[in-house]
């Protein structure tokens, strides 16, 4: 204690010029909107890089069970890859399931049969927070890899958020934990009956489905997938089980309400898939003119 | 006693004319044309003060100058940072064989004009890049700092000039 006083004592004109520069500093960040909006912007790309390099490890670290989960992720994919082959071809007044590579049929029919809407960009998420109220996630992907803002991200095993804010390299999803967040669900049990998914705080592995009309008989453990009407996720991406016995909701009571539990645990997500609609474009042009008339 | 009367004056008609006359000569011409004056307050300091005061009093007086430019910080900044380097610059262009007790500060009057244009030469070059540096806070403007730099240290050294001709500070 007394070598530091007298290192002080001895660099006194070092020690204060250091003291009342990181004073200084504080000052110009805090009160000045230039400096503070090119901090804000320095500290994120630091951020950024030490959170990538910081996954970047656990992830060496972690490697066997990352095998693992990708070994299981692909046969995933493959099975649906070897599903989307099989196609429906009418034939007189039935419909036969052939296989769509060895079935014979000119290039147009071809072309009919099958339209990719969806595009899927692989993204390592590195931040993430799921103990607030707004929760949002960084994946290491942006612009540069051809995202845009209001693209859904999903994982093998369920929906993650909507792509919000998107830099050069990095980008902000907010998650489905996040009070703002709202996602179309279906159940396909029921013919598709579609609902709203949304998170009113508290277990971060259980949502809130509602709007769910009243005739519908549902029951704790039916599954829950996306819908694919909101053209941000695709139709058919699982999102979890139903959870408990559906009540009237509180708001409108032509409609259930009912906790689901998600089938992704979101503080685990770590390899996810942002999901671009080829067609998008379109729709929202499509949409906008309707909203003229 | 009189002598820190002298530099309380100094204090304020320098924190003065860089707040009213300079500041507001820049707004009106432009961005190029800046005129820094009042880091002559720390050079004319005495010589024997130690390094914490001359940083704290450099301070404090670039907190003033930025109350009246609205960039709370930037002066400031810039003034500690004068106030530190400032005995190794005096140093840099001392007589051989150092000060003598009799030089009280570093004005044309006590160590002669050619001593004196060159300490405040060297002394507001480095205060100027610091400032421009801190007021642009990233270097990727770079050229733009050294520019606004050299700009202002022509200007600005040339109205140090006419300062010490028309006052021509003894204590």
């Amino acid at each position: 204690m007394l070598t530091l006083l007298q290192l002080i004592l001895r660099n006194g004109g070092f020690v204060s010029f250091v003291l009342l520069e990181a004073f200084c500093f504080y000052v110009i960040v805090q009160y000045n909107e230039r400096q503070n909006s090119i901090w804000g912007h320095s500290a994120g790309l630091v951020a950024g890089d030490i959170n990538e390099n910081r996954q970047n490890l656990s992830d060496y670290v972690g490697l066997r069970a990352r095998v693992d989960s990708l070994t299981a992720e692909n046969a995933v994919l493959l099975t649906q890859l070897a599903n989307a082959r099989m196609v429906q071809v009418p034939y007189r007044d039935t419909f036969y399931t052939v296989n769509y590579e060895t079935s014979v049929c000119v290039e147009s029919v071809r072309r009919k049969h099958i339209r990719p809407q969806y595009e899927f960009i692989a993204a390592k998420v590195i931040a993430n927070n799921i103990s607030g109220s707004a929760n949002w996630i960084m994946i290491n992907k942006g612009s540069k890899d051809g995202l845009s803002p209001n693209l859904g991200v999903v994982t093998a095993s369920g929906i993650i958020g909507i792509l919000r804010h998107v830099d050069d390299e990095f980008s902000m999803v907010m998650s489905v934990l996040h009070r703002q967040t709202k996602v179309s669900v279906s159940l396909p049990k029921y013919g598709n009956a579609f609902g709203s998914l949304v998170w009113e705080g508290g277990d971060p592995s259980v949502m809130t489905l509602r709007f769910i009309p009243k005739h519908f008989q549902i029951k704790p453990g039916d599954l829950v997938e996306t819908s694919g009407l909101s053209q941000i996720f695709p139709k058919g991406i699982p999102v979890g089980k139903v959870e408990t016995e559906p009540v009237q909701d509180d708001e409108n009571p032509y409609f259930l309400q009912m906790k689901v539990r998600l089938s992704q645990d979101l503080s685990t997500a770590g390899d996810v898939y942002v999901v671009s609609n080829l067609f998008k474009s379109q729709i929202d042009s499509l949409q906008q003119r309707v909203a003229h008339e | 006693m009189n002598n820190v009367f002298s530099h309380i004056w100094r204090f304020i008609g320098l924190v003065a004319a860089q707040g009213f006359l300079f500041q507001a000569i820049a707004v009106k011409v432009g961005a190029y044309f800046n005129i820094i004056l009042w880091p002559i307050f720390i050079l004319l300091l005495p010589l024997q003060m130690a390094v914490p005061y001359l940083v704290a009093l450099g301070c404090l007086a670039g907190f003033m100058v930025d109350f009246f430019y609205g960039t709370p910080g930037l002066h400031a900044s810039a003034g500690a940072f004068t106030g530190f380097i400032r005995p190794w610059v005096i140093l840099a262009f001392a007589p051989k064989g150092g000060f003598t007790a009799k030089e009280l500060i570093f004005s044309p009057a006590h160590v002669s004009w050619p001593t004196f244009l060159q300490g405040a030469a060297g002394l507001l070059v480095l205060h100027l890049f610091w400032y421009f540096s801190v007021e642009a806070f990233t270097f990727v403007y770079l050229s733009t700092i050294t520019l606004k730099t050299i700009s202002a240290w022509v200007l600005s050294f040339g109205v140090t000039i006419l300062y010490a001709i028309l006052f021509n500070p003894k204590k």
